[in-house]
């Protein structure tokens, strides 16, 4: 299909649609390359506002302009109405920048940022009139590359994709997408493009691999057969080398829509090596590489200057752990003060020196501090690798409410692997005694003002984690647990949140599932499941229904365990924590060991460095205690995995919520996904 | 009573056009966008105190969502003087092409706020074809649905101008609306009320006074 705009044709449509700036383009910042012999679109498949936040998206779209000869524009899945509207006037998707029909394009990307976008997936691709499965693609039909978070576990995805591209995607995309041109150029074949794409570093390509049986995928080690020899049997993450000499600062779009996270975003750190092992970001993201404070300040003026926005986020995965973390904020603090730019930073440490930093960017305004202690018990915090003693909650309690807080939300997962019913009470124990240490340090009158709540998500196993062999457990159980928590809270000023995790099926199907699991997607679609994240939307119905048609048992995807030399549906993607660190990880676990953080302490053997031949990259040293938290041990409490969102349409979650000083915990995971085509982690 | 120490500021009035697809933004983005101007213009602004700072800038009439214009109204607090053609210059290198800054001058400090001063705005209708308009029939009511309540409004209290042809333009008409404390009523749902001889391609807001 040729290249051209349909503006003229969508604009009645748009008029009438319930957010027509979603589809406008015209923003500040948006680019337009007029030539190009190389056309890309890279899709976030949900709406404008929740991908406008995307710093995969903003990212890779710079990096694939910057090639000469090639264009990247954004392309988001238009919202339901938009959606029906389209169809009915038989018209198909489009690109913002150039409103041309995504089949016209040479190459679609998609990120894949949580597990509840599949069915999105097949919803854009549909509705650009491209088949769904990539075996059913005819030769002019764009490549469509996925990327992001879960493609980590790229199985359930499999039928949909031309080629995935493993880890971060700043310069394996367009590496990848070179190789597209210029066999297109050349006039080659989808299956001789799919096969260059297969031997490039990063690159998986589904379709030129078979699908083994359970029993012949342990036999022989893998769940993948190749279908002709030469290609390889492991595909490894990549990751992007120059990301701590780089600029912190990337031209961006300012979007008129009111956005999630609508603000600028400087990634200040990529990576957080404190090892939860229930953690996906933090072995994905592997190793730490921080950009220096003068990059960060500079790229922070920089950015403001450049966009006019007036809040910025330091972004990573752990914020607070950054080595010159304090005179980051120092310094911006005295650059913008009385401007009314707000500074914020989506993650402290659990401790004081967290409430420290914190305070520094607060100023007045305190709002609500959130903390992830994810485990109510000391022995079940060693077994999930949280390093986080009573002492350190405590300590950072006692500090907040004397600097003036007075809301504090703490975050927990529930059915964790070898949870109790003793650590499920410990939870309420854990927030009552950081209640009554709230009350101790807060003077008399203004006691009535505290709160302090609990907010419960259930533990989703993630893929290439140490815990990826353990299973979830039954609703029912689950629903059994969060009454016992509820019952074991005596007092009334503390609020339980626990969020019926209607959809957590969907996601430990998408999060462990096989190639299987691709087929449930495509049925579930095709009954009409589509926005799985949005409550609203959400039909449980369809998947229902779909894994009964197809005779597929759901919960027990969800819920079986595995020992540790069971071979996961996911092993040929590697990312870089090798498979033997992964089991003794397990192991550790099951002992209450502990393993520290290797930006602090000594190298724990991950494999990630040597397999990639790369280093933690620290703009200074890291040391434990650093700023008065007298205490050692890396005392560190950011990354949850709790799913809960404030935002109204939030994303159901993932894996890396944060402790966030100011209630915004997608940021957090947001930040660390920007180098993959993937998106934000939640 | 004025305080004599009270800090001193100049009142910057912008007007500005909204075009195109940019018409169809809403009152509250067109101000995010131009607050975003104004930061990246780096002109002087002034800042509110207390607890959640914020940039001293007032917005005009709002305009109803699909309705162009060409004279739309913000006003800015400088903590300093910046000569207005500097400022226009700055604002328009700052602007997106169809939301574009036109004009800066300063203002009395007491002047009343755009958003009370201009009550009446004359609007442009284009047609798809050209139109006589004898051709277009006003019903004597429109009802409106507001905060879920039933209201009719009679339609000769607001319409102060009506229906007037433009000259040389047989496709364009113009009329003029004025706001009344008690409410007001917005140019295109009178147009949806009105018969109309033929289908229309934009509403313009092209004055206000
Ligand atoms: S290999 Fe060692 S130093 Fe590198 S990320 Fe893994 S544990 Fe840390």
């Amino acid at each position: 299909m040729r290249y051209r705009s349909i503006w003229s044709e969508v604009a009645p449509l748009v008029a009438k649609a319930e957010r027509p700036s979603r589809y406008i383009n015209h923003e500040w910042g948006s680019v337009l390359t007029p030539e190009a012999d190389f056309r890309f679109c890279m899709v976030y498949p949900d709406t404008y506002e929740l991908g406008q936040a995307n710093q995969a998206l903003r990212i890779l779209v710079n990096a694939v302009n910057a090639r000469p000869g090639m264009s990247a524009e954004r392309g988001f899945l238009p919202a339901a109405d938009m959606c029906d509207a389209l169809r009915q006037a038989g018209l198909p998707a489009f690109s913002i920048e150039g409103c041309a029909p995504l089949n016209s394009f040479d190459a679609v990307g998609i990120t894949l940022p949580h597990e509840l976008a599949a069915t999105n997936v097949l919803e854009i691709l549909d509705l650009s009139g491209i088949p769904v499965r990539a075996a059913d693609r005819a030769e002019d039909d764009p490549i469509v590359v996925g990327g992001g978070p879960c493609a980590y576990n790229p199985e359930p995805y499999a039928l949909f994709f031309d080629a995935i591209n493993i880890g971060e995607g700043e310069e394996s995309l367009p590496e990848g997408l070179e190789v597209i041109r210029s066999l297109r150029a050349q006039g080659a074949s989808r299956r001789d493009i799919w096969r260059a794409l297969a031997k490039l570093d990063g690159w998986y390509v589904p379709q030129l691999y078979g699908w083994r049986s359970a029993d012949e995928a342990q036999a022989a080690g893998s769940w993948i057969e190749p279908v002709e020899p030469g290609l390889p049997i492991t595909v490894r993450k990549q990751i992007y080398r120059g990301f701590a000499q780089s600029s912190g600062w990337e031209p961006c779009v300012v979007p008129f829509a009111e956005a999630v996270h609508d603000r600028l975003n400087v990634e200040i750190l990529r990576g957080c090596a404190r090892g939860c092992r229930f953690c996906q970001a933090g072995m994905m993201y592997r190793p730490v590489r921080e950009r220096s404070a003068d990059n960060v300040v500079s790229s922070v003026v920089e950015g403001l200057a450049q966009t006019g926005y007036d809040e910025v986020s330091l972004t990573s995965l752990s914020t607070t752990d950054h080595s010159q973390i304090r005179r980051i904020l120092t310094r911006l603090n005295s650059a913008y003060e009385g401007s009314g730019v707000r500074i914020s930073i989506p993650s402290q440490r659990l401790d004081s020196f967290g409430i420290d930093m914190a305070g520094l960017v607060a100023g007045q305004k305190k709002g609500g501090l959130t903390f992830a202690p994810e485990a109510g018990t000391q022995r079940l915090r060693d077994v999930i690798n949280k390093n986080v003693t009573e002492d350190d909650l405590f300590g950072a309690i006692d500090a907040a409410f004397e600097a003036g807080w007075r809301r504090c939300k703490l975050y927990f997962m529930i059915g964790l692997p070898t949870e109790t019913d003793d650590d499920v009470k410990g939870i309420a124990r854990l927030v009552q005694q950081a209640y009554e240490h709230a009350r101790a340090v807060v003077p008399k009158d203004q006691r009535g003002s505290i709160q302090i709540g609990a907010s419960v998500a259930l533990f989703v196993p993630k893929a290439q984690t140490p815990f990826q062999w353990d299973g979830q457990i039954p609703p029912e159980e689950a629903l059994r647990r969060v009454n016992l928590l509820r019952h074991s809270v005596k007092y009334r000023a503390i609020s339980i949140n626990w969020h019926d995790p209607k959809t957590s099926f969907v996601e430990a199907v998408m999060s462990r599932g096989g190639r299987e699991a691709s087929y449930l997607v495509e049925e579930a679609w095709r009954r009409g499941a589509r926005f799985d994240a949005w409550s609203e939307h959400f039909n449980e119905q369809a998947w229902r229904d779909a894994a009964d048609s197809l005779g597929m048992d759901v919960a027990a995807i969800a819920q079986a365990s595995y020992p540790t030399d069971y071979i996961m549906p996911w092993e040929h993607i590697s990312c870089g924590a090798s498979r033997r660190w992964l089991v003794r990880e397990r192991a550790l676990a099951e002992q209450e060991r502990t393993t520290p953080d290797c930006t602090f302490e000594h190298c724990s053997g991950c494999g990630v460095c040597m397999d990639l031949g790369v280093d933690n990259e620290l703009a200074d040293e890291r040391v434990l205690g650093s700023a008065g938290s007298a205490d050692a041990a890396g005392k560190l409490g950011t990354v949850a995995g709790a799913a809960t969102e404030e935002g109204a349409n939030a994303v159901a979650g993932d894996c890396a919520v944060a402790a966030a000083a100011g209630a915004d915990s997608a940021a957090v995971a947001n930040a660390a996904a920007a180098g993959p085509i993937g998106g934000d982690a939640r | 009573m004025t305080d004599p120490n009270a800090p001193r500021f100049f009142r910057l009035r912008c007007i500005f056009i909204e075009q195109g697809r940019l018409a169809m933004l809403s009152h509250l983005e067109v101000a995010h966008t131009l607050e975003r101007t104004v930061r990246r213009a780096k002109l002087p602004f002034a800042v509110s105190q207390g607890f959640s700072p914020h940039m001293k800038i007032a917005f005009g009439a709002a305009l109803p969502v699909g309705v162009g214009s060409t004279c739309e109204i913000f006003d800015l607090q400088l903590t300093e003087y910046v000569a207005p053609d500097k400022a226009l210059a700055a604002l328009r290198a700052a602007s997106v092409p169809d939301l574009m800054v036109q004009e800066c001058r300063y203002i009395e400090g007491k002047a009343p706020a755009a958003s009370v001063a201009f009550p009446t705005s004359t609007y442009e209708v284009v047609f798809e074809a050209p139109i006589s308009v004898a051709g277009i029939k006003v019903p004597e009511t429109v009802t409106v649905v507001r905060k879920r309540k039933e209201k009719t409004l009679v339609v000769a209290d607001y319409l102060v101008q009506p229906f007037a042809a433009v000259e040389g333009s047989p496709e364009r008409v113009t009329f003029s609306l004025e706001a009344k404390p008690t409410g007001s009523l917005r140019p295109d749902v009178l147009l949806e009320h009105c018969t109309l001889p033929a289908r229309t391609i934009s509403i313009t807001r092209i004055a206000q006074r």
